[in-house]
């Protein structure tokens, strides 16, 4: 029992980073129908803008500066590689909304690929350490060992995405979102600026991204400009695993496969868990494309 | 007729394409020729280097580059050898298989009499082969996946005790200690997953038992649910394999789920970033098997003093052994009095206790080395020190 | 100049006559870089049909590239099979390996067919370093030269001119296919696949035809690539090589054979000409890119149009009666 709990909530840790990223690509599709590769690396430079402001606070480690300061940092990153996905988009995607598909996922692609070296460049090839980190103390619930940091960890990102939920629900801009998804052209005529809206989800994909990166580096300790690639590949598959297009899904799909990848390294070890993780999104995209949640209709290209 | 439509027609107005192609055959012909004009001239010896300069590993190679550097520039200093000043030839493998042959090629056509270097196995295996076929002596300073001598390439040479060696270095400490319940852990990496196995195979000999044998993914960062298998299995230590980056997040959790057992790693994991990763709490009794960095070696406090003082950094894990490799070369061109391939061969070969800083170098038949070098590290408040 | 570029045969005997005559005036060195250009050629050429003509995007192209490489290497390391009898075997492996990405995926939209072959390809990859008959992580090293005859392919010459006939041959088969009947069903889906199918087209078959195909190109290059380098590990076949590839393709022009040799070429020799900035190589990629695909999506030399040679096109089509293939 304690080692099923104690697995569950390693799952949950981890799929709570999947869920927080899995969320803009779930966005950015709902919206213009673009599987945005670059999204993983958004987290990445949000980790790695978040180490610089944090080493600027910080000083030199010493954890002298309150919570507020912290939470200062994380703001500011997150909107800064908020306006940094707006401009990706502006310059990248937008010129080829009406084009065919394959010209945006290739930008796509070369979008991914320019974030990742350009990262590199600035900051360099090496692992860098976090200058902050958690405080390590816990507690044990019927055997099972959570740290707060977990905990942490699990209630910011819920927060962040009840947040999202609302203000897709309630605000005039949510509203637009949605109207968006559902027909363009019919929004347009409407008088929804729908270039503006595609740019705000964008924004909003981007900031939660940064939000997953700066929270990552503070939890695990480490950032390398390849930090993206792979979970950005993880958190595609729980968005198609939750639904594609879908918001609960996307949150759903996360912490769905956080928990089957924990328990897949446990009953068939850690060489065959990307295996998994990529197996199910192949069954899935054949046989279920819709996901858990997704809606029944499914187009063809 | 089939073949003139290979290209198809050449439209005159997208000409310039052809122009490009032009371009790019006369710049291969340009540097086929700029490349003559670098062959090594009679008042030089030209040594080729083959590291990773640039991508992940790039910390590791630039130590080694340094520390080769440092050894040509001082015996040049002292009037080269046979006369002759030596000359590096850097060529980048980037720790790529693809890279590394065409890095290879490179040295081999600007005539390098030897080449000193090699640090991933997954790259220097191919590119020994390309230096076999050519005939040049190759050194390889740090990459030791056992598969290397396996090859037979006769001039394959190498100063780095092999991985079995380390293996049981592991083992052997373990079974010091009373641990018998192993687990094994490596990150899907050549060298790793080689050291993986010998050390698998020593744990077994020494009549203990591998509880488990797993394989993280390097580029990832959560390994709870491996750490929670591990604690479930409740082993006596946890032989962690791979290179730091991963080895530091490893130690972290392993601490933070309280895994019983000793943690140890290997010498990919050689570096003080697992210390700085994990934190000074959690690295503190952490096990490292390893040939001692120059810090440790006695007698070797004048080259960290150079080293520190010419890039202004502590010497790498592998920067002795680059520093012995091309002494270790100029030793053996001053025996061989030429510098030709096969003589050069043959005194490489004939070598007989040659002392480089912390090992004397003799090679067997798999032109390894006879006896290994490897210890076991201890991380005591924050810092390695010698345990065994 | 200008009457003899008017003259296709003329400067194509050219070219042919340059690069059989390249290797005895190159260094050893740059016959290399040559070497891994003609194996971007057929790479290039086997993606093309799969990207280019068929417009479905392949993100794990390296995976076939690996089955052709490691078949080979299996066959002659553990088996002690000739060379040559290999290939019919990775031939084999390939259009099995071609379908099993391609049914799964036939229905799906073209953004999620890019992440299942990049699932796909992540999943041979990792394949590749667990099992043991594959070397696990350090692949296989030994491999035997192959030979013809009595003689022994061993030297850099002989590899540039193995790879060259392959590249010729994968050249032909792309061009001829693509001028073919099944050719132009291809670019019909790509075009509008709903519409192709109203005009009887049967889609399925056609867009297995054209992974197989594909995959079937990018297996001969990998076995080659296998006896080339004696040794093959897991690495050479992960994500960024697939990236590589498709950057040949796009940068050269999608569905232009010309075009792709030319962003072959490009994607091997410019880092070579660009060492020392090394860590700018990989930024250069994703910017031409995106920069491509903004400015210029058809690419540096892009397919020729049909009214350019309308000669060709009624030559093939009186091929095509005689030897029709039900589509």
């Amino acid at each position: 029992m304690d080692i099923f709990l104690q697995i569950l909530f390693d799952g949950l840790v981890i799929g709570a980073f999947y869920s927080l990223i899995a969320l803009g690509y779930t966005m950015v599709y709902g919206i213009i129908k673009l599987l945005n590769f670059a999204h993983g690396d958004l987290y990445m430079i949000g980790a790695f803008v978040g180490f610089t402001l944090l080493s600027l606070v910080t000083g030199d480690g010493g954890l002298n500066t309150g919570l507020l300061g912290i939470g200062m940092v994380f703001i500011i990153t997150m909107v800064i590689v908020g306006l940094l996905g707006m401009g990706v988009e502006r310059l990248a995607y937008r010129p080829l909304l009406l084009a065919p598909r394959l010209s945006i996922l290739i930008t796509a692609l070369g979008v991914s690929l320019t974030l990742e070296n350009s990262s590199m460049l600035g900051w360099g090839a090496s692992y860098k350490v976090y200058p902050i980190s958690l405080p390590k103390n816990g507690f044990e619930i019927v055997g099972a060992q959570i740290s707060y940091a977990q905990i942490g960890m699990i209630v910011l990102s819920a927060l962040l995405m009840i947040g999202l939920r609302l203000f897709i629900d309630k605000t005039i801009y949510g509203k637009a979102m949605r109207a968006i998804a559902l027909d363009q052209t019919a929004s347009s005529l409407m008088g929804v600026n729908v270039y503006r809206i595609i740019a705000l989800t964008f924004f909003i994909g981007a900031f939660l991204a940064a939000g997953a990166g700066i929270m990552s580096g503070v939890y695990y300790g480490t950032i390398n400009f390849m930090m993206g690639f792979i979970i950005g590949l993880k958190a595609f598959t729980a968005a198609v695993l939750g639904g594609i297009g879908n918001i609960t899904g996307a949150m759903l799909g996360g912490f769905v496969l956080g928990i089957v990848e924990a328990y897949g390294t446990f009953y068939l070890g850690g060489s065959w868990k990307d295996v998994l993780a990529f197996g199910i999104l192949i069954l899935f995209l054949v046989f279920k494309p819709t996901g858990i949640l997704g809606a029944k209709e499914m187009e063809r290209m | 007729m089939l073949l003139i439509k290979i290209v198809g027609g050449i439209n005159l107005k997208k000409s310039f394409m052809f122009i490009i192609g032009f371009m790019l055959i006369c710049s291969l012909f340009l540097s086929g020729c700029s490349d003559e004009g670098e062959k090594s001239s009679g008042s030089e010896i030209s040594i080729g280097v083959i590291l990773p300069i640039s991508g992940n590993n790039a910390t590791d190679g630039q130590d080694m580059l340094n520390a080769m550097k440092m050894a040509v520039d001082k015996v040049n200093a002292d009037g080269g050898v046979l006369g002759k000043k030596l000359i590096l030839k850097v060529a980048d493998d980037a720790c790529d298989p693809q890279t590394a042959t065409t890095a290879a090629n490179k040295l081999v056509s600007q005539e390098v009499t030897a080449v000193v270097g090699g640090y991933c196995s997954g790259a220097t295996l191919p590119a020994s082969g390309v230096f076999e076929n050519a005939k040049i002596p190759i050194i390889v300073a740090a990459a030791n996946s056992s598969e290397l001598p396996a090859q037979g390439y006769e001039n394959l040479f190498l100063i780095n005790g092999l991985v079995p060696d380390q293996a049981q270095t592991g083992a052997d400490y373990f079974n010091e200690k009373g641990a018998k319940k192993i687990a094994i852990i490596h990150d899907n990496s050549a060298y790793a997953k080689d050291m993986a196995d010998f050390a698998k195979k020593a744990v077994e000999a020494n009549g203990g038992e591998v509880i488990a044998f797993e394989a993280i993914n390097p580029e990832e960062k959560d390994f709870g649910s491996l750490m929670t298998k591990l604690k479930s299995l409740n082993p006596d230590g946890t032989y962690f394999t791979g290179y730091y980056a991963a080895a530091g997040l490893m130690v972290k959790q392993f601490k933070e789920k309280s895994v019983p057992g000793l943690f140890m790693v290997g010498d990919g994991s050689y570096s003080p970033d697992v210390i700085k990763i994990a934190g000074t709490e959690y690295a503190s009794d952490l096990l490292v098997t390893a040939t001692p960095t120059a810090n440790f070696i006695p007698g070797a406090e004048d080259f960290v003093k150079d080293y520190k003082s010419k890039y202004d950094t502590d010497p790498g894990p592998f920067s002795a052994l680059s520093y012995n490799s091309v002494n270790l070369l100029v030793d053996a061109l001053s025996r061989a009095n030429s510098t030709d391939k096969d003589a050069l061969r043959k005194a490489l070969k004939e070598t007989k206790g040659f002392k480089g800083i912390g090992q004397e170098i003799e090679f067997n038949d798999t032109n390894s080395l006879n006896s290994s070098n490897f210890h076991v590290m201890k991380v005591v408040d924050g810092d390695f020190t010698l345990e065994k | 100049m200008k009457k003899f570029m008017k003259n296709k045969k003329q400067s194509l005997s050219l070219l042919i006559i340059v690069m059989l005559v390249l290797p005895f005036v190159l260094n050893i060195y740059w016959l290399d870089v040559l070497t891994f250009v003609l194996f971007y050629v057929v790479l290039a050429q086997g993606l093309n049909i799969v990207v280019g003509y068929t417009g479905l995007l392949d993100l794990g192209y390296a995976a076939f590239f690996a089955v052709g490489a490691y078949t080979t290497a299996i066959l002659m390391t553990t088996f002690h099979w000739s060379f040559w009898l290999t290939l019919p075997v990775a031939f084999l492996f390939a259009v099995v390996a071609g379908v099993i990405v391609g049914a799964p995926t036939l229905r799906l939209r073209s953004d999620y067919l890019a992440i299942v072959t990049l699932g796909f390809g992540e999943i041979v990859r990792i394949l590749a370093i667990n099992l043991e008959i594959t070397g696990s992580a350090s692949g296989i090293y030994g491999i035997p030269r192959p030979t013809i005859g009595s003689y022994v392919l061993s030297t850099q010459k002989d590899f540039y001119y193995l790879i060259l006939v392959v590249a010729i041959l994968s050249i032909i088969i792309v061009y001829r296919l693509g001028n073919s009947r099944i050719g132009r069903a291809w670019v019909y889906i790509r075009e509008d696949e709903d519409a192709a199918e109203a005009m009887g087209i049967n889609r399925i078959r056609l867009k297995l035809l054209s992974y197989a195909s594909g995959a079937v190109i990018g297996s001969f290059a990998g076995s080659v690539f296998a006896v080339k380098m004696t040794a093959i590990a897991p690495l050479s076949f992960s994500f960024q090589q697939s990236v590589m590839i498709l950057l040949a393709v796009v940068l050269g022009g999608l569905g232009s054979i010309r075009g792709v040799v030319v962003g072959a070429a490009l994607v091997i020799v410019l880092p070579e000409i660009l060492r020392g900035v090394d860590d700018w190589r990989h930024l250069i990629f994703g910017v031409s890119l995106i920069v491509m695909m903004v400015f210029r999506p058809q690419g540096i030399w892009p397919a020729k149009h049909e009214a350019d040679d309308e000669d060709d096109l009624e030559e093939d089509e009186s091929k095509d009666k005689k030897q029709s293939v039900p589509v």
